[in-house]
């Protein structure tokens, strides 16, 4: 059994109430909703294997898991979804040699509240990604650290990358 | 803060003046103070093909207390104008600066509607006396910038001027 | 509230270095908490060169974000070119032509060779030798020529295209990249590692200083010479194979020391590995158009899709997210010197302070990139 397919059934153990699907080849306009579970992706299409999308809650749930087959947290992102009033955070796992596999991992929280958990006592690497995707989007992190600006000046009021902001 | 008036001296050179403003002009020191790509034109102009030292300002200061001239060589920032500043005020009298690459001059390529973080150009926050255009410009560039400078300064250009073709 | 210095019990005192500093590489400033020359805390503070590339990303089209790739890494600019070319390929479905593969791997590995000599000339400026810039720069500036004269810039390049490279190579390119191939192998040994590699003073600098384990790359997301000099071998050209790189015979350097002498071996190995490439690449270049068809306003599906290349500092990703506009919806990119660097707080703690610099010289950090 390769990585990809571990991978896959450590992290459906996560969500039994739906089943593991592929992305329909024929793909016209945007892909259908989905409230959560593992989708397997078209890796050269799309550059990832698996797609995973969660609640916030399970999020450190699914970092835990990452670590424990022995990924490494690439980036944290942050994606503004203004007409459905949605933040998503998105969570970008590799391997560091060996076998190959790139697992996305997705959350969604509304855009006037949105809060998740840190994942940052799981990967320290989360710590400065964090930091940033709060500083862009304002995204509050529970329990991290040092939620403080990164980029931007301490005292900026403002995170720029919401859609709707224009200086 | 705005513009000082500083007072005249008492003593008054003259042809001394001109002297001490020759000596100026061919021993300029600039201070290290790259930014940003434009800094990696600069390291170029001092390496052994362009060779600033030729014109006697190789001598790179990391200080601004001991540097004659500061050639910003990047983009500056809303989190970095204050120290920008601060490092002119601390760089003694006569002093000049060298506006290198389009970033420094206006802001360059970030200077779009969108722009939440970049100053708009070195003469906001302090007086420029030579503007060098370029994204990055070449080292001949920054030569040139140099010379037009101790122009500036002695008010006679000492190099003859290059013209295409 | 600050103490004053007579109350403290302990001895230590915060010194501030940078962000104007000559060995910091840019405007990277770090909050060091001292015990006399020992580091008892760093702190790096970053965004003094913040310059807002993803959300100039979105206000403007796909190719219009081009120019703006090369200013973020600039020392390595053409493997930014080709990570964006390569996700939005990948989005829209573009075809590239195999000379345009072929001259875009010739290209990023001569700029990889400029990036590594850059390094090595600013390292050896930061641990206080100056003669060797001389040397790199007279080699790097061999190579700005060779790439001048096709891409028409000498360092923030804006070469690439959706769908290849925008002008082809000529004889007199293949002849003096043939010619500096040939000069440069027979200055390594005598001035690269002759005067410095074997340099007593160089080895007791930098020698068993920075220890950075396998574990600590694998939590703080490290790759690239920094990773490779832990004995992690991760290199995204043999893991993930992306243009003709599986077409080449090459060695991936990788050493088990971990500590800064082995980052800097494998850097040095790296150089030779990017000449071995070049040579079986324009041994085997194809004739061909350089310039696939794309369309003229590019529109890709809308969708998720990530491409990562291997640039000299590590795996650059591009995170696209396509809404089936002409402007890219979202654009997240993942810097490695913004992941290699957030190690340095916990490597530096008791280290001395020359110490810890000749570690963040070995990390080879590039500012504009961790700020984007």
């Amino acid at each position: 059994m390769d990585i990809r397919e571990k991978t896959q059934i450590a992290l459906a153990l996560l969500f039994p109430a739906a089943p593991v699907t592929e992305v329909p080849v024929v793909a016209e306009g945007p892909p259908p909703p989905r409230d959560a579970g593992v989708v397997i992706q078209d890796f050269p299409r799309c550059g990832s294997h698996l797609d995973v999308l969660c609640r916030p809650d399970q999020v450190v749930a699914v970092a835990q898991i990452m670590d424990t087959e022995g990924f490494f947290l690439e980036s944290i992102a942050g994606v503004d979804w203004l007409e459905k009033q949605q933040l998503e955070v998105l969570y970008d796992y590799n391997r560091l040699g060996g076998e190959h596999c790139r697992v996305m991992v997705r959350t969604l929280v509304p855009r006037t509240e949105p809060v998740v958990p840190t994942i940052s006592a799981v990967f320290p690497a989360a710590n400065w990604h964090e930091r940033e995707t709060f500083d862009f989007y304002g995204v509050h992190f529970q329990d991290h650290p040092n939620l403080i600006r990164i980029l931007l000046p301490e005292d900026a009021d403002f995170h720029p990358l919401l859609k709707d902001f224009m200086p | 803060m705005g513009t000082e008036n500083v007072p005249s001296s008492i003593v008054q050179f003259a042809q001394l003046d001109k002297l001490l403003n020759l000596g100026r002009a061919n021993s300029l020191w600039p201070m290290t103070f790259g930014l940003a790509c434009c800094a990696i034109e600069m390291m170029c102009t001092g390496g052994s093909r362009f060779d600033i030292s030729r014109f006697g300002a190789e001598v790179f200061r990391p200080s601004p207390r001991q540097s004659d001239v500061m050639i910003v060589a990047g983009t500056i920032n809303k989190k970095l104008e204050m120290a920008v500043k601060t490092l002119y005020d601390q760089m003694p009298e006569p002093k000049w600066v060298i506006a290198m690459g389009n970033c420094a001059i206006s802001g360059g390529p970030f200077k779009v509607k969108e722009n939440y973080n970049v100053v708009e150009g070195a003469d906001k926050l302090f007086p420029v006396d030579v503007y060098i255009p370029g994204c990055p410009p070449r080292p001949e560039a920054l030569l040139e910038g140099i010379m037009t400078l101790e122009e500036k300064i002695t008010g006679k250009r000492r190099w003859p001027r290059v013209h295409a073709g | 509230m600050t103490v004053p210095i007579s109350l403290r019990h302990d001895e230590t005192f915060v010194l501030n270095l940078g962000p104007q500093h000559p060995a910091t590489h840019g405007v990277l400033r770090v909050i060091l908490t001292l015990d006399g020359e020992y580091v008892v805390k760093a702190e790096p503070v970053l965004g003094y060169v913040h310059r807002m590339h993803e959300k100039l990303a979105e206000g403007g089209t796909f190719a219009q974000f081009m120019p703006n790739t090369a200013r973020m890494d600039y020392l390595h600019a053409l493997a930014f070119n080709h990570g964006w070319a390569l996700v939005v390929e990948k989005a829209a479905g573009i075809e590239v032509p195999e000379r345009a593969e072929y001259i875009r791997v010739i290209t990023v590995e001569l700029n990889r060779i400029a990036s590594h000599l850059l390094w090595w000339a600013a390292f050896l400026l930061d641990l206080g030798g100056f003669t060797p810039l001389l040397y790199a720069f007279d080699d790097r500036e061999k190579i700005i020529d060779l790439l001048e004269r096709v891409t028409g810039s000498r360092l923030t390049y804006c070469y690439m295209r959706f769908g290849g490279v925008y002008n082809d190579i000529d004889d007199e390119f293949i002849a003096g990249t043939r010619a500096f191939i040939k000069r440069l192998r027979s200055r390594m040994p005598r001035f690269y590692h002759d005067l410095v590699t074997h340099n007593i003073i160089l080895i007791k600098r930098i020698k068993d200083i920075g220890f950075i384990t396998p574990e600590q790359c694998r939590r703080y997301g490290a790759t690239g010479p920094v990773a490779r000099g832990s004995g992690i071998s991760y290199d995204i050209r043999k893991n993930e194979p992306y243009s003709v790189y599986p077409e080449f015979d090459f060695e991936v350097p990788v050493f088990d020391e971990c500590d800064s002498m082995a980052r800097y071996m494998v850097r040095m190995h790296e150089m030779e590995q990017s000449l071995r490439i070049i040579e079986q690449a324009l041994d085997k270049l194809p004739d061909g158009p350089v310039m696939g068809k794309a369309p003229k306003v590019l529109k890709p599906e809308a969708g998720y899709y990530y491409s990562a290349v291997e640039t000299a500092r590590g795996s650059l990703g591009y995170r696209l997210i396509c809404d089936g506009g002409k402007n890219p919806y979202k654009l997240k990119l993942r810097s490695p010197t913004f992941s290699n660097l957030s190690l340095f707080g916990e490597v530096a703690e008791g280290m001395l302070l020359a110490d810890a610099l000749a570690f963040m010289g070995s990390l080879d950090l590039v500012i504009p990139e961790i700020d984007r």
